[in-house]
């Protein structure tokens, strides 16, 4: 039927006169490109009513046998309808809107569509039986890996481009009163009444604008269409989302919802927190099994009327009609107006069924229960719906089977308070009794949110205790009068046809994997793939129930269905992801180290110097003159109240009861499991205030875990805790004249060691900015200041820091320097040299744990550990051969390959010259002196010696006290 | 996401809590036996249905709370006070 | 329970190399060749059978744990009198809610050698069993974004290589040819520093590994029975006597094999046996299909997420557990939010494919993040339980050694560090350091 050539845009020989509630623009005419060639469509075609439009009715091959299929239901759902649109892969393309220049190709198709090689599947169709790939390429087994290549050449889908760029997409939260879903008659009339009680509503509909089936419907339809419509739109508490769905529903009525139609945004997500949801999506009409039902031309009722009433395209020249529902029976009439012939009307309440469909690439005549054969090049039947009940079954309501209207309904008494259902998926009824139920639902619903509203404002405990108490809401639930059940005759499957077209699965395949052993829906589902394809059930759930049920001999309500899960419908990564918004911290010297070709490191959220080219010379200069680093990452807890000696005496495994004014202490914290959490300085600064530093790392855990001890265990000690680490910006002067050049900028303190020794704190001013605190400590070895500073002024110190010491030669080290020095001094890193099991003596914390404390937080384990002994030890390596340095978690290994500890840190030493290490090792190997074999990466061993210290450089500590 | 009623701030989503999970008083840390400490360490109720236990307010108030939850359906009842 | 085995068997698993799949029942090319052409049924799978007054072995869950421990009774044992309860359809736990990815690179030395042993298992088990479960060894890449997650790759390439596994750390410039879609950057906000890569990893057909057990089990013997959950389990004198099943059955049983998941606690309690176990919700999603463009599985610690692409052209995702315990299976949209994220943060040109479905399972979590096999004070009550979210990368190797425990009364080597009585003796295992998203 295809026509035209590739010289001119392809026209449009299936296109009717003007229709009555037709949505395109006959004013318009843009171009897009179908598999290379130009096609015409009109603004508001879809993709695939264009090409139905240009008399196109083949658009995909299937999965397994690469048959042809066309439309099927005309809309979102579609499974014959998914394309490639330039490097979008997948796209619904009988819901998405054409637009100029698109480019759109068939998915899955070698060379063409028209001649697919792999169709030659089709023949070898007994063979790719049900559970084919399980029962085959067994072996022999190494020829398995080639088998599999082949099949992943099978898949059928579009393709991703390595090129696609992440787009902007958007985030939004909203709270309304009452979210509806669906914006068909119930919905709308739902959302009016709601509005009209108070709420404030939130109307989502997943096509492109209002109405559901009225829109197809006949004049009368139309016209409740616009009264609904204008309704809404006059209704100032209604905000309409179109082209927009629901994609799932989560505790507490959290709910998600997927905007498609905002301009500039590719998709946007928004997080609804509803007090109340009306699911009114309506029902999906159902496919009918049978031979040859997957042939292009065979199409549903729904699909027949949207083409015809809303998009103006023929849907062929010849129809068979099977219908069992008035609405089947509206099919032939709008079929008649729109000129196709009628060849035949097969009434299956009458008991007549279709039992084959023939043709080659289309429909070319169907054959009835009767015997009877009719040529025609359309089927369209009408037998019966499926109720998309996927949000209520996420609200955890369990919806049941009755016979006598062919679905499943809710059960009201399974549904949660704040989730109603109106419209279809409710009942069925005259478009008056429909409206009539949606309001008294969308007053219902109102109610309900404002009682809700009520008791969430009463739960708020910052109200003021003399306010006036909120009147309470209205509380009389609103009547809500009982939707009627259509009777529908059970039309599932006359004789074997593809029951899932996505998946290519039919309705023989299910009957196989039944009578293998897989007897439960849920089973068959797996074996087959039967409903797991992008309709994610909704076309096939009820059929692949009906047939597991008749193939079993239970009924279908003893049959069940497989769960729904979210998404509704799939949702792009992109919306998913919004923007991208990975927080960064750095310190206020982040520019001054941008300039000065800092190299970055990510250490958890902080970026920071790594070093400065150098990090050896950086490492030389500390230990001969003197450097300045930038430590603002290292976390701060500003302490204060009488209580906070016996705060830390608690957390510490040290003592601390006697920290005199002025001083600063180390101090290690363990878990109640004895492992080592975290440590720092802590300084008094004043009778009730302490500065508390934790590792960079242990920032936010170190302050909750204080947090938890006072509020849990010591509600009555009078501790304030504030976090102060991004309040102060962090500097530490390190090296031999650290304190000629601090003292150069400092006011108000005396720095001559006898007036500020080591491990002693002061506040005072330097380079002009007042209350700074200076901790005199070491992690360098070297002499040291750490400088506290108020952060707005962190880059002006720095900077005043760097031009004051020009003449001594100062220059800034980053954290690489920082770890030579610490470990050329033998200082661990919690979490590097410890891991989750390192309990304090095996730290090397033996002299620092003080169990004569009445408790401290992880002293019974410390304590039975030191009686057990024999636990594994942080100990000082020297590699024999000094130039080898092992690499962090080379493995310490004794006879055999057995594992005896490793190496947790390992530098080459610049002030030695030579490799040196700290590592865990077996206690019997503890001891100094002891040789052990180190297993480098390479597979080589060497040999270390355990020493007496962990410190290499300056073991008694001379240095940094004077 | 549900809802945590934070006995300070009201009804708030739960992504601005850390949990703390089932608490239970520490034992006497100079009487425990090992087999005592390491159980109330290690060891949970963990039901099906209602428990209580301790939430943290880490993007609010920073306040420790105690509530009842029941760990099929999520539905939270306060129980008021600290854990 | 008696046996005359010992040692941990041959390559292939079961030991006796006894097939007892009759002619006719088998699977091959052949007979797939012969049912297409004469259209004749193929024979059932796994059958339904009523319940016996009493067994020898009752096994609560089933699962891959516990119908792989059931046909290992079975298959190495001899152990035939076994039923398998399962409350619901067979591997519709953790089984069939998994994101099917094997490895063995752990950190342990212990964890180690038990996976590896799982992974060999793994890769004859279609063999074994006759039935194909597509266990595609593609490789597994652990990417490191920082230092110190870069030297947990090390430390566990370097206890790999000990156990002679193979395991390897590779730079970002090798990461990007196995992984082109990947963004090496070194300006992204998480770089790819390097990364753990350990070639015989990959995904399986999960399904399909508990229908071969199943069908493997029957076979020899086993009884199946689903939709039967275990409403009480019978204690007398500190020794299991029968369990008791919500159809009003009474079941006789000197054994009760506890293989449960997300249910672990509450079927200990029934005999009287506390764990030191929460349960946690584990979410993952599955996109659409697109043409296979990802030949590895990609995780990464630091951003909380795995990826693989079936052979259906499907992305499968996965995350860490749920921040709170839970026994809900809902899912959440934040999962699904943060796992876009994280996936486009690693590879951004997907942004257009689209998440289909999202669904969780239950993961019974343990203070050390290994598992509790063997006996416990209850006679006769055996646990294996406490998988965390690895449990599924068990299942061959968990079934095998647990057979083993139970015919010969006591816990193999090498399972016996995951002993029940490790917690209150304070000897955990360490692998907790590595698995705060171990897949």
């Amino acid at each position: 039927m295809t026509q035209g050539s590739t010289a001119t845009a392809t026209g449009a020989a299936m296109r009717l006169g003007p229709q009555p509630g037709e949505v395109i623009d006959r004013n318009r005419t843009i171009e897009f490109r179908w598999n290379g060639r130009a096609y015409q469509a009109h603004p508001g075609d879809t993709i695939i009513s264009a090409l139905a439009a240009a008399g196109e009715r083949v658009f995909s091959r299937s999965y397994k046998y690469h048959r042809p299929r066309g439309l099927l239901t005309a809309d979102f759902l579609d499974p014959g309808c998914q394309l490639q649109v330039g490097d979008e892969p997948n796209v619904r393309a009988a819901h998405r809107l054409v637009e100029a220049g698109m480019d759109v190709r068939s998915q899955n198709t070698w060379p063409s569509l028209k001649f697919d090689v792999k169709a030659v599947n089709g023949l070898a169709g007994r063979f790719l039986a049900t559970g084919f790939y399980y029962k085959t390429f067994i072996k022999p087994e190494r020829l398995w890996p080639a088998y599999e290549r082949v099949l992943r050449k099978f898949v059928h889908a579009g393709e991703v481009s390595p090129d696609t760029e992440h787009g902007y997409y958007d985030k939004r939260y909203a709270h309304p009163d009452v979210l509806v879903t669906g914006g068909g008659p119930a919905g709308m009339a739902a959302a009016v009444a709601a509005a009209r009680a108070g709420a404030r509503v939130l109307l989502v509909e997943e096509e492109h604008h209002l109405g559901g089936h009225l829109r197809w419907g006949d004049d009368t339809a139309r016209a409740v269409r616009a009264e609904l419509a204008e309704q809404v739109r006059s209704e100032p508490g209604i905000e309409v989302l179109t082209d927009s769905v629901v994609v799932g529903r989560y505790d507490d009525n959290w709910i998600g919802v997927m905007q498609r139609n905002l301009p500039h945004v590719v998709e946007r997500l928004v997080k609804v927190r509803a007090k109340s949801l009306v699911v009114a999506p309506g029902l999906v009409e159902r496919p009918y099994v049978f031979t040859g039902n997957d042939l292009p031309g065979v199409m549903l009722s729904t699909a027949a009327r949207r083409l015809i009433n809303l998009y103006a395209v023929k849907p062929g020249e010849r129809a068979v009609v099977l219908s069992a529902n008035p609405e089947g029976d509206a099919a032939v009439a709008d079929l008649q107006r729109a000129g196709v012939e009628i060849a035949a009307v097969a009434d299956a309440r009458r008991g007549q069924r279709v039992v084959r469909a023939r043709g080659r690439g289309g429909v070319q005549s169907v054959e009835l229960a009767d015997g009877s054969r009719i040529d025609c090049d359309l089927l369209v039947t009408a037998v019966g719906w499926t109720a998309p009940t996927s949000l209520l079954n996420m609200a955890g309501a369990r919806p049941v089977y009755r016979p006598e209207v062919a679905r499943f309904v809710p059960d009201p008494a399974h549904t949660p308070d704040g989730v109603l259902a109106v419209g279809g998926i409710a009942g069925d009824g005259t478009l008056d009794q429909l409206r009539e139920h949606a309001d008294a639902v969308g007053r219902e619903a109102a109610r309900r949110a404002a009682q809700l509203a009520h008791r969430l404002h009463g739960a708020l405990p910052t109200r003021p205790r003399d306010a006036a108490p909120q009147p309470a809401p209205v509380t009389d639930p609103v009547p809500i009068p009982e939707l009627p059940l259509a009777e529908h005759p059970e039309l599932f499957f006359s004789t074997h046809g593809f029951v899932d077209f996505s998946e290519d699965v039919s309705s023989k395949d299910l009957v196989t994997a039944v009578k293998e052993g897989y007897d439960s829906v849920e089973l068959v589902k797996r074996y087959t793939t039967a409903t797991m394809g992008p309709a994610q059930g909704k076309l096939e759930t009820v059929n692949t129930v009906a047939i597991v049920a008749a193939a079993t001999g239970r009924s279908i309500a003893e049959t069940g269905t497989t769960t729904w899960r979210p998404m509704y419908a799939p949702v792009t990564l992109g919306a998913l992801a919004g923007r991208s918004f990975e927080p960064i911290r750095h310190s206020p010297m982040q520019p001054w180290h941008e300039r000065h070709g800092a190299t970055p490191l990510v250490a958890g959220q902080w970026i920071r110097p790594e070093h400065y080219g150098d990090p050896a010379a950086e490492v030389r200069t500390v230990r001969s003159g003197v450097g300045i680093i930038d430590v603002t990452p290292i976390g701060k807890l500003d302490l204060r109240g009488p209580d906070v000696a016996k705060l830390l005496n608690l957390l510490y495994v040290n003592k601390w009861s006697k920290l005199d004014i002025g001083r600063v202490r180390y101090g290690v914290m363990c878990a109640d499991d004895g492992v080592v959490l975290d440590d720092g300085v802590t300084g008094r600064l004043g009778d009730d205030h302490y500065l508390m530093s934790t590792t960079s790392s242990g920032a936010a855990t170190v302050w909750e875990w204080v947090e938890n001890w006072l509020q849990t265990e010591h509600p009555d000690w009078q501790v304030h805790v504030t976090p102060v680490t991004t309040a102060y910006a962090s500097i530490n002067v390190a090296g031999p004249r650290s304190r000629e050049l601090l003292g150069r900028l400092t006011e108000g303190v005396d720095l001559r060691p006898e007036a500020f020794g080591y491990m002693n704190v002061r506040t005072g001013t330097v380079a002009g900015v007042q209350d700074c605190v200076l901790w005199r400590i070491g992690f360098t070895g070297e002499l040291s200041y750490e400088i506290h500073l108020p952060a707005s002024y962190g880059l002006h110190v720095w900077e005043r820091l760097i031009e004051t010491g020009a003449d001594l030669g100062v220059v800034p080290f980053g954290v690489e320097a920082q770890r030579i020095l610490r470990l050329e001094k033998g200082h661990f890193i919690v979490g590097q040299d410890t891991d989750g099991l390192t309990q304090g003596y095996t730290a090397g914390l033996g002299s620092l744990i003080k169990l004569d404390k009445a408790d401290f937080v992880g002293k019974p384990e410390l304590a039975w550990q030191a009686e057990r002994g024999g636990y594994p030890q942080l100990v000082g390596l020297l590699p024999v051969d000094g130039d080898v340095v092992p690499p962090e978690a080379s493995q310490i290994i004794t006879g055999g390959g057995h594992i005896a500890g490793r190496i947790t840190s390992s530098r080459m030493s610049p002030t030695l010259g030579r490799a040196i290490c700290l590592g865990q090792v077996d206690s019997g190997l503890a001891e100094a002196g002891t040789r052990v074999t180190v297993r480098l990466p390479d597979g080589r061993d060497v040999e270390a010696v355990i020493t007496a210290h962990h410190a290499q450089v300056d073991p008694e500590g001379e240095r940094q006290r004077v | 996401m549900m809802l945590l009623p934070c006995p300070w701030c009201g009804p708030r989503n739960a992504s601005e809590f850390r949990y703390v999970g089932e608490t239970g008083p520490r034992p006497d840390p100079t009487t425990a036996t090992p087999e005592q400490w390491r159980r109330h360490l290690y060891f949970h109720a963990n039901p099906r249905g209602w428990v209580r236990e301790s939430w943290y307010h880490r993007a609010g108030c920073r306040r420790y709370f105690a509530a009842e939850r029941h760990t099929a359906t999520n539905e939270v009842r306060s129980s008021g006070g600290h854990s | 329970m008696s046996s005359s085995n010992n040692g941990t068997g041959n390559r292939n698993g079961s030991r006796n190399g006894h097939r007892p799949l009759r002619r006719g029942r088998r699977y091959s090319a052949w007979s797939l060749l012969q049912h297409g052409l004469s259209g004749a049924d193929w024979p059932v799978t796994f059958r339904s059978h009523p319940k016996r007054d009493s067994y020898d072995v009752v096994i609560v869950g089933g699962g891959v744990h516990g119908l792989a421990t059931a046909y290992y009774l079975a298959a190495n044992h001899g152990i035939r009198n076994v039923a398998v309860l399962e409350k619901s359809y067979i591997g519709s736990g953790g089984s069939g809610r998994n994101t099917a990815i094997l490895r063995s690179n752990y950190l342990t030395p212990e964890g180690v050698r038990f996976y590896d042993r799982s992974v060999k298992l793994y890769e004859h088990l279609a063999a074994e069993l006759n039935f194909n479960v597509m266990f595609s060894q593609r490789g597994h890449l652990t990417l490191a974004h920082n230092d110190a997650s870069l030297r947990t790759m090390r430390w566990r390439t370097e206890v790999n290589k000990l156990q002679g596994v193979d395991s390897e750390v590779i730079g970002p410039d090798e990461v990007k040819k196995l992984v082109p879609y990947l963004d090496t950057s070194s300006t992204t906000r998480y770089p790819v520093l390097g990364a753990l890569y350990h070639p015989p990893g990959g995904i399986i057909r999960h399904d399909a590994v508990v229908w071969g057990y199943a069908r493997g089990a029957d076979a020899h013997g086993v009884h199946i029975h689903q939709k039967t959950e275990v409403v009480g389990i019978d204690v007398e004198g500190g020794r299991v006597t029968g369990v008791r099943t919500d159809d009003g059955h009474r079941i006789a049983t000197p054994v009760v094999v506890n293989c449960t998941a997300g249910w672990s606690t509450l079927i200990s309690d029934m005999a009287g046996v506390s764990m030191p176990v929460q349960t946690f919700p584990l979410q993952a999603a599955v996109t659409e299909p697109v043409k296979p463009f990802l030949d590895t599985v990609i995780v990464s610690g630091t951003l909380h997420v795995y990826v693989s692409q079936t052979d259906r052209g499907e992305l499968v995702f996965g995350a860490s557990v749920d921040p709170f315990a839970s026994y809900s299976t809902r899912g959440s949209l934040e999962f699904a939010e943060g796992v876009a994220g994280h996936v486009l943060e690693l590879m951004p040109a997907l942004s257009k494919m689209r998440l289909l479905r999202q669904w969780a399972g239950l993961c019974d979590m343990t203070p050390d993040y290994s598992p509790i096999m063997g006996p416990t004070p209850v006679g006769g009550f055996y646990v294996d339980v406490g998988w965390g979210t690895y449990g599924f990368k068990a299942g061959p190797v968990s079934g095998e050694a647990m057979a083993d425990c139970i015919a010969n009364e006591r816990p193999p080597e090498i399972i016996s560090a995951f002993g029940l009585d490790r917690f209150e003796a304070g000897r955990l295992v360490g692998e907790k350091g590595a698995a705060a998203v171990g897949h």
